[in-house]
């Protein structure tokens, strides 16, 4: 019966193109800009669902705040798959833009311009974009943010599919943090995949932030992602660690 | 349909007015790595406008964690942060590269 059900996935999945599921160190992107700041960044995630490989991801990143409300930020990815080698992924160039000062208006906004180039040339180049949303309530932070995602050149079909990620935060102190957080993926923007294709996860997560003197800082969120969807993998743990200077 | 028009045109008058208004406007100074007052006291349940003079000659970043804002303002220039509504009570502040001397309080009343 599950072998049914994962073969009827699979057909379903080849029929509606491919998903833009969430890479395992995905992140839940702010947006807010830091002028002038440089950091150097890590992310990790690895992801299992049953019957299949494991799946792993990480990424080494510079970034720079160019301008008050430009940040840019380039990323090697690596992957791997079960027991293969670790392979180098793609490079990504990451653009984010602040609109307005935060608590300006009702909702804080960004807006997001991603561009990744594939190692693997059948993958093409891939387009991500999308608004990013703060709003405060005291010491609770939430963030919502909408994207959209697109394969260029790539040998299988392209189709713009839409994505979201969402976390809530209670923001208890500067080095400790919590909340849960969310990502997703529906299928093509206008054409959502049927609720058993689509990957919806969500779990626990932990935030905080360490001050080294001066220019220095320490930031780390942490994640652990459980299935809220069938087609979404079981458990995928998810980390992120900054070192701004 | 005339009263409907001019309630409606009020309305828009109304709103711009509030628009144009704006927030009420704090000035705080960062001289010599220290902020001038270093106690700013703002109503509470506002929106407020903080002007930040960093005149010294390097950057400097207001952090709050109470306030959820930090902002880097390059030496030599102005930075407006918006605050609020708070509720009554006290906000830290710091210069995040000269945590030592940048200190301060937001005292919402």
């Amino acid at each position: 019966m599950k072998a049914r059900a994962a073969v009827a996935a699979l057909l379903i999945a080849a029929t509606y193109g491919p998903s833009a599921y969430a890479d395992p160190d995905d992140y839940v992107a702010l947006p807010g800009v830091e002028y002038g700041e440089r950091e150097l960044e890590l992310r990790f995630g690895t992801a299992t669902k049953s019957g299949e490989d494991r799946a792993s991801a990480a990424s080494l990143a510079f970034g720079y705040g160019l301008t008050p409300w430009w940040a840019t930020e380039v990323y090697a990815k690596y992957n791997r798959s079960g027991s293969e080698a670790t392979r180098f992924d793609a490079i990504e160039w990451e653009n984010k833009f602040e609109i307005g000062e935060p608590g300006q208006y009702f909702v804080d906004m960004g807006f997001l311009v991603e561009l990744e180039w594939a190692n693997d040339r059948a993958e093409g180049y891939e387009l991500r974009i999308g608004p990013l949303f703060q709003k405060d309530f005291g010491l609770v932070q939430t963030n919502f943010n909408f994207l959209l995602e697109r394969h260029f050149r790539s040998d299988e079909h392209e189709v713009t599919e839409l994505g979201y990620q969402w976390q809530v935060k209670y923001r208890w102190r500067p080095e400790f943090e919590f909340g849960l957080q969310g990502f997703g993926d529906v299928g093509k923007w206008n054409d959502w995949d049927p609720h058993d294709v689509q990957t919806h996860t969500v779990g626990p997560a932990i935030f905080g932030k360490f001050p080294l003197g001066g220019q220095q800082v320490f930031k780390y969120n942490a994640a652990v992602l459980f299935k809220a969807s069938s087609a979404a993998a079981d458990r995928t743990l998810r980390a992120q660690l900054e070192y701004e200077f | 349909m005339t009263v409907r028009l001019l309630v409606a045109a009020y309305a828009l008058l109304g709103v711009t007015a509030v628009l144009a208004a704006g927030e009420p406007e704090f000035a705080i100074t960062l001289r010599d790595h220290q902020f001038t007052p270093a106690e700013i006291r703002i109503p509470a349940g506002v929106k407020v406008k903080l002007v930040v003079d960093n005149q010294d000659a390097g950057p400097e970043e207001f952090d709050s964690h109470a306030l959820n804002r930090e902002k880097v303002i390059p030496g030599k220039t102005k930075a407006t942060i918006f605050i609020g509504p708070l509720a009554p009570g006290r906000y830290p502040f710091i210069g995040e590269f000269n945590a030592t001397t940048a200190r301060g309080e937001v005292v919402a009343q």
